[in-house]
């Protein structure tokens, strides 16, 4: 437990009037401050150090609580950093056993959102600040009414499924005589749920097991990026392609799907399909596996699926239940179920009901609801008719919103009970049977927020704190599942250590497979018009967190956009309609009901009848972002002509049998003759010149290996580019005696999910820059991910490739700086000394890969409460200095500070550079080249290994790993 | 008056000026308020220079994000102006030291305003490498001086630290050679001023020069001399200058053919400069007699024969490149020539290796119109092709995802307009205040071409007196 004192006593008193500046000095208070003491003496008088020193917290030294992710539902396992009492980098927690380690993106960004300064800090009522005692006193009234009425009382959240939170919701539901539970996500799986309850005679979202699945075939289901649980899914996946042993282990992964996505990248194989297909194919496919007729590439796969019966996994994304109904019965005949699908000790992690949304809205259109309690979701803006759910809204005498920004839903509710931040409350959660992880405070509440178990709790007539409820929740229903006999509080202290507890399943009854009754023959149905795809951006989800600068900032893996959402067409589309990216189109509903105005983007493999546009953008509150990036003469602001990043398409979801549908067929498509330009982060996306430029020899840079299994099981450097001899006359100018360090980056593995960019930017503290210095390309993330499409014999691949710096031996940058600001370390790291640099950017011109950053303008850090996220062991740039990445040099100095206490070296299990440590799918590995035990030395020697433009001599020390795809029939890619 | 030339050679001054007439025409400027047009032209380029002045005010107080650059292009126009005004120098000290070396005598009637060119030109170019800089208030780090920083010294390694050793050698030398050049003018003017103010200024800065014998001696010593001490840096300050890039590994940028290359465009556009100037100059001051058809036509020539060069480096260029196998260099070039920003390329082609060919006709050569417009369209073309090498080179390096375009703000087209300004302001204000054409050295050229027989007494006799009296005489 950690209670936070030191939040106060950080900082002088009158922090509220202490200038950025010594702000920066005063976080910068380190061992590098130290060191420049001799100058700032007068500002560092300021450091008021403890009069009484709370016991855990030692100046400069971190400390590290485990906690739970609630960034998205999945609720991976964490570790918060803190120093000197504040939040500031999220890692994962190695132990947790359903992430292990690995984070999103979304979850390396949630540190920034606690100190968002837009958060609300206090309850609202009616639109106007208010007291926490005058919120308790209207809803204590209203509810007396209510239940004297008997009025329907109808909670709303997103999924809940921690065993306090259960315990709290069902001891307020339990007061009134008519009091429902809602559960329902933006992103509804509802369909899975509902297909298993058909077929399976529960309704819960089985836990899948790519770790366990050797052949894979997704109907657009987009497991890496978006799907359910990603982290967990990642590393499972990345784990059944590691090549290890003989014959090499590595999935057969077949994508069916409609658009570009994460997961569709990574696939051996993709088959484009208009979404209106995939049931009928389908269909094939069970036909196929039930010894029926089918086509021959539904043939070919049932052949491959039934040869790893038990050992494959068929995942479908729609939230179409006769889909998913098939998916089970495909799934039952290869004998999945009991062995890469669980569904006696199911997953939690969605829980949505559509259904149950859909009959409160009827509900609330019969004037049945007394009170409306929403947590976690945002109706108004996610549902397809969200205009008239705020309607019927009004009509509801008491509306309490939890959420923590006025949101869409919120600026309609009557009362707003903001909920504190993750990082700020206690509560727990349990994403998988068995798995109860708990979520800890790390910081005191920034404002006068209360957590939403407390707030039930109050309402229920318990005044009790979260950790009270938590505990007393915990002795009764998770105590009891322990495995081991513990005391309650050894079993208590153990949980808060860890972050989590493995207890005995709840278990999940499952009746005898019922076959599904499922249309027979599904006839292919026409396309009329085009159909429009609502997806979930790996950045941005449900849009929950569109009010997080760094989630707008990162661009996305597939598309490289920051700051928009837009619609994708495939290149064949944008050429019949006339369109080239960028330009403003107008999407309509078959009815004219709706249209959405918004740019369109061109993308390889995505179906010709498709467009995709991706939901949770055209936020309320993004209005924030007009200004965040430097104001000069010709700075334009970051979000669009309607005031906001993005445009919100959730007009075009569609309420269909009880379910959303995300898929929206007859959509009518005209060009605005506007433009609207979109900030994509790359402007060439190919490994190949330019086809106009490059005659009939295309010229393809040898940036990327790639190897069929069937090659690289013959020969483990499959796919090499020729290694370049090294041809110096010159005698070696660095000699390493002690470290010397390097990385090793398995693109096999890289998903190109963008966790390692956000986790860089969290603990450098690298500045947001906005919609248009990017589009100027000037991103300042130290890491990049490059992504190519590489066209071979009619496939398309997809290969990410994350882009840093390469602390080349012979660094081209070090030779060019005038004032030696770029120099050499005798560990081979190539530092950059900010302090000298004078800002010629000869360095960053002669970087053959690009990777240096420069400080075009000084960005706002003008924001007190936000600068409380900035790393303290990392100084922040000023204007008109270079950067780049430093290989977390202050990670290594910490680390081998504590190996000199120890009188050791540095273990190689103790370092990790911050990309590294976050990476779901353990694709980058950092260490000691010296040494030829540590993990980096083995991936440096492995016959995968390569280096990009080694022939340049610069001896980068940054190498990365072919990537090896399954492909056991090359005539088999044809469909891409 | 009639034309008495020598069937060999015609003379170099037209207008059988006598040693006065040398004096009075060249210091009549100086004396007169200047008319309309000098107030025109000076109100344009003050403007230009204000408008400059602003946006590097406006730059170094926001940050070099007020430019068009970018992650992947980290030097365009500051570097392109940079490299274009260093070049546009270079013909004035190939002029003045070179030309000198070699005897020709032509050189008089324009060395002294080539030389004032090459010092402004110096100036404009030097500003850029400073103002380029995120902060540039620490642009003396680049200099290697005994400090208190441990002493932190300089990257000998490093080309920017030769360039400021080349650019700082080339402005002394110049300004040094180029106030040498002036002293026996200076003193001719302090002799003829009646203002005390005046009088004393040239006083102080002709440094006492009393015309003796002793005097021209040591004067001419000394003029040769750092002539001698010129001239190599004719060929070291701009290849120094392409070793920015030819060091570099960067394909387009790292390539040995650079120095000759560099050399010899700058000489081409230096002369076009000079060129540019000097037919306005002859005109709007009336300096016909002394910037005669023939010096333009010299000029023309050199144009020709440096034109050539260029144009076989750009060939050379593009023949090493095909003919590497180096596939990014390949590129390189293939994309300068189709890629998007071929248009650069092509305006480069057709002003730096057609329009000179032009040249190659008298009737041309010899129309100070069409000189004029040439003259212009290789400054335009030399500009772009600095622009070319610097900016297309890093647009499209190795890794295609970090290709990018790049276009220049507002701010960076106000700042060339300025460094243009400030040029023409420098040089407008010197027409006003020191004599454009060396006197001294004109009068040692008068009796080039002219048959002394054929000369009237009146003539010869003038001739002698202001021999005899005034300083400055022949030497």
């Amino acid at each position: 437990m950690m209670k936070n004192e030191s939040h106060n006593h950080d900082f002088p008193e009158d922090f509220g009037s202490v200038d950025r500046r010594s702000f920066l000095r005063l976080a910068g208070f380190t061992f590098a401050g130290v060191a420049l003491a001799g100058c700032e003496q007068t500002r560092i008088d300021k450091a008021i150090p403890y009069l009484i020193k709370p016991e855990e917290i030692t100046p400069g030294k971190a400390s590290w609580y485990a906690s739970t992710c609630r960034g998205c539902p999945a609720g991976c396992g964490i570790l918060v950093k803190n120093r000197e009492g504040r939040p500031i980098k999220i890692e994962g927690n190695p132990d947790n056993p359903v992430s292990r380690g690995g984070v999103c993106a979304i979850g390396q960004a949630m540190v920034l959102g606690v100190y968002d300064s837009m958060r609300l800090t206090g309850p609202v009522m009616n639109g106007s600040p208010s007291t926490w005692e005058n919120a308790d006193r209207a809803v204590a009234e209203t509810l007396q009414n209510l239940a004297s009425k008997g009025s329907a009382v109808r909670i709303l959240t997103g999924s809940l499924n921690g065993p306090t939170e259960k315990f709290v919701m069902d001891g307020f539901l339990r007061r009134f005589a008519n009091a429902k539970h809602i559960v329902w996500n933006a992103l509804s799986q509802s369909a899975i749920l509902d297909a298993h309850r058909q077929t399976h005679g529960t309704r819960a979202l089985p836990r899948y097991r790519f770790d366990k699945a050797d052949v894979i075939v997704s109907f657009d289901a987009d497991f890496l990026g978006t799907w359910i649980s990603p982290v967990e899914f990642t590393r499972g996946y990345t784990e059944r392609r590691s090549l290890k042993g003989t014959p090499p282990t590595c999935s057969y992964h077949v994508q069916v799907e409609s658009r570009l996505s994460l997961t569709g990248a990574k696939a051996d194989k993709r088959i484009v399909i208009a979404p209106a297909e995939r049931l009928a194919l389908l269909q094939e496919l069970h036909s196929a596996l039930t010894g029926k007729r089918a086509g021959p590439e539904m043939a070919r796969l049932a052949k491959r699926l039934q040869e790893a019966r038990g050992r494959s996994l068929v995942v479908c994304g729609s939230n179409d239940l006769h889909s998913q109904l098939l998916v089970n019965a495909i799934n039952q005949t290869l004998g999945n179920y009991g062995a890469t699908i669980d569904l006696e000790s199911p997953s939690y992690q969605h829980q949505s009901d559509d259904r149950a949304m859909h009959d409160l809205m009827e509900e609330m259109k019969e004037g049945k609801v007394g009170a409306l309690f929403v947590a976690g979701v945002n109706p108004v803006a996610d549902l397809p008719n969200g205009a008239a759910f705020a309607v019927l809204m009004k009509d509801i005498p008491l509306v309490v919103s939890f959420a923590d920004h006025v949101d869409e839903t919120a600026a309609c509710a009557t009362m707003i009970c903001p909920d504190h931040h993750f990082l700020e409350s206690w509560s727990d959660a349990e994403p998988v049977d068995g798995v109860v992880t708990v979520n800890q405070p790390v910081i005191a509440p920034l404002g006068n927020t209360r957590s939403l178990m407390e707030s039930l709790a109050m309402w229920s007539g318990r005044q009790k704190n979260a950790l009270q409820l938590m505990q007393e929740a915990w002795f009764r229903s998770v105590f009891p599942r322990r495995k081991a006999g513990v005391g309650f509080q050894e079993f208590w202290d153990r949980a808060v250590h860890d972050g989590f507890v493995n207890v005995r399943g709840q278990g999940n009854p499952v009746t005898r497979f019922n076959p599904p009754a499922v249309r027979t023959s599904v006839a292919r149905p026409g396309i009329d018009g085009f159909t429009a795809v609502l997806y979930p951006k790996v950045t941005m989800l449900d849009g929950r967190h569109a009010q997080n600068a760094w989630l707008h900032e990162i661009p996305d893996p597939v598309t490289k956009i920051t700051w928009d959402n837009y619609a994708i067409l495939s290149p064949a589309t944008a050429e019949k309609i006339g369109v080239m990216s960028g330009d403003v189109v107008r999407l309509t509903l078959p009815d004219g009901s709706a249209t959405l105005e918004l740019p369109a983007w061109i993308q390889p493999g995505q179906h010709e009848s498709v467009i995709a546009v991706a939901l949770g953008y055209g936020r309320k509150g993004t209005e924030r972002f007009a200004a965040i990036g430097p104001k000069w003469l010709q700075g334009r602001p970051s979000t669009g002509p309607n005031g906001l990043v993005g445009v919100n398409a959730s007009a075009l979801l569609q309420f269909e049998n009880g379910a959303v549908k995300y898929e929206r067929n007859g959509i009518k498509i005209e060009k605005t003759g506007r433009r609207s330009d979109l900030a994509c982060t790359q402007t060439y996306h190919s490994v190949d010149s330019p086809p106009l430029l490059a005659g009939e020899q295309r010229h393809r840079r040898p940036l990327v290996q790639l190897a069929s299994l069937e090659e690289f099981a013959k020969d483990p450097s499959a796919g090499s580019h020729p290694k370049p001899e090294s041809r110096s006359l010159w005698p070696e100018e660095h000699r390493y005696d002690g470290y010397h360090w390097g990385m090793v980056i398995d693109l096999n593995a890289c998903t190109g999910c963008a966790a390692c960019v956000v986790s860089c930017q969290a603990e450098n503290n690298i500045p947001v820059v906005g919609k248009d210095e990017v589009l100027r390309n000037r991103e300042m993330h130290w890491l990049r991910i490059d992504r190519y499409f590489i066209e071979n014999e009619g496939t398309t691949d997809v290969v990410h490739q994350p882009m840093l710096c390469h602390h080349c031996d012979n660094a081209p940058c070090e030779t060019v700086c005038p004032v030696q600001a770029t120099v050499h370390s005798s560990e081979g790291l190539n530092q950059q000394v900010y302090n000298r640099c004078v800002g010629t950017r000869y360095c960053a011109n002669n970087c053959p890969y690009k990777i240096r950053r420069f400080n075009w303008f000084d960005y706002p850090r003008d924001n007190e409460k936000e600068n409380m996220v900035l790393n303290p062991d990392v100084t922040v740039r000023s204007r008109g200095v270079m950067e780049k990445c430093s290989f977390c040099v202050q990670r290594i100095q910490e680390a081998r500070i504590e190996a000199k206490r120890r009188g050791t070296t540095i273990r190689d299990d103790e370092l990790k550079t911050a990309c590294e440590q976050s990476c779901p799918a353990q694709a980058i590995v950092f260490g000691d080249l010296n040494n030829p035990e540590t993990r980096v030395s083995m991936f440096a020697k492995d016959p995968r290994q390569y280096q990009i433009l080694a022939e340049l001599e610069v001896r980068p020390t940054v190498s990365y790993m072919t990537v090896v795809k399954n492909r056991p029939d090359a005539k088999e890619q044809d469909n891409v | 008056m009639s034309d008495h030339t020598s069937i060999l050679r015609s003379p170099l001054i037209l207008g059988n000026k006598s040693y006065s007439d040398v004096t009075e025409d060249v210091a009549l400027p100086l004396d007169r308020s200047p008319g309309k047009e000098w107030w025109m032209a000076f109100a344009v380029s003050s403007s230009m220079l204000f408008l400059g002045l602003a946006a590097v005010t406006y730059q170094v107080l926001t940050g070099i994000g007020t430019w068009g650059l970018n992650n992947t292009v980290g030097w365009a126009f500051d570097i392109t102006n940079f490299v274009f005004w260093i070049g546009i120098g270079h013909a004035g000290t190939l002029i003045s030291a070179i030309l000198f070396l070699f005897r020709q005598k032509w050189r008089t009637s324009v060395n002294r305003s080539a030389e004032a060119m090459t010092i402004f030109a110096v100036i404009c170019a030097g500003i850029f490498p400073i103002i380029h800089m995120g902060r540039p208030w620490l642009a003396f780090w680049v200099v290697p001086y005994p400090n208190l920083r441990g002493p932190l010294w300089v990257n000998f390694r490093s080309p920017l630290v030769w360039d400021m050793f080349a650019i700082g050698t080339y402005f002394t030398i110049s300004l040094v050679f180029w106030f040498v050049g002036l002293i026996p003018d200076l003193a001719t003017l302090r002799d003829r001023t009646t203002s005390t103010i005046k009088k004393k200024l040239y006083g102080w800065f002709s440094l006492g020069w009393d015309g003796s014998n002793r005097t021209w001696l040591r004067y001419e010593t000394v003029y040769l001399l750092l002539a001698g001490l010129a001239t190599p840096l004719v060929v070291s300050v701009h290849t120094i200058v392409s070793w920015d890039f030819a060091t570099s590994v960067i394909p387009g940028w790292h390539t040995t053919i650079f120095p000759p290359y560099f050399v010899a465009g700058a000489v081409f556009s230096g002369f076009a400069m000079v060129l540019t100037l000097m037919i306005i100059a002859r005109k709007v001051l009336r300096f016909e007699e002394y910037i005669t058809l023939h010096h333009i036509e010299s000029m023309a020539k050199v144009i020709i024969a440096t034109g050539g060069m260029v144009a076989l480096a750009y060939l050379t260029e593009l023949f090493v490149a095909m003919y590497s196998g180096n596939e990014y260099e390949r590129f390189a070039f293939v994309n300068r020539m189709f890629g998007p920003y071929a248009w650069a390329y092509w305006i480069m082609v057709s002003c730096n290796v057609l329009s000179p060919q032009l040249l190659w006709f008298k009737k041309i050569r010899t129309n100070v119109t069409l000189v004029f417009l040439l003259s212009l369209a290789i400054n335009v073309g030399m500009w772009f092709e600095r622009f070319v090498i610097i900016t297309i080179s890093l647009t499209r390096d190795y890794l295609p995802a970090s290709w990018d375009v790049y276009a220049p703000s507002l701010i960076e087209i106000a700042t060339l307009i300025g460094s243009f300004g400030l040029f023409l302001t420098l040089f407008l204000l010197f027409t006003r205040l020191l004599p454009m054409i060396a006197i001294g050295e004109v009068k040692g050229v008068l009796s080039y071409g002219r048959t002394k027989a054929h000369e009237s007494a009146q003539e010869r006799r003038k001739a002698v007196v202001l021999q005899e009296n005034v300083p400055g005489g022949v030497a």
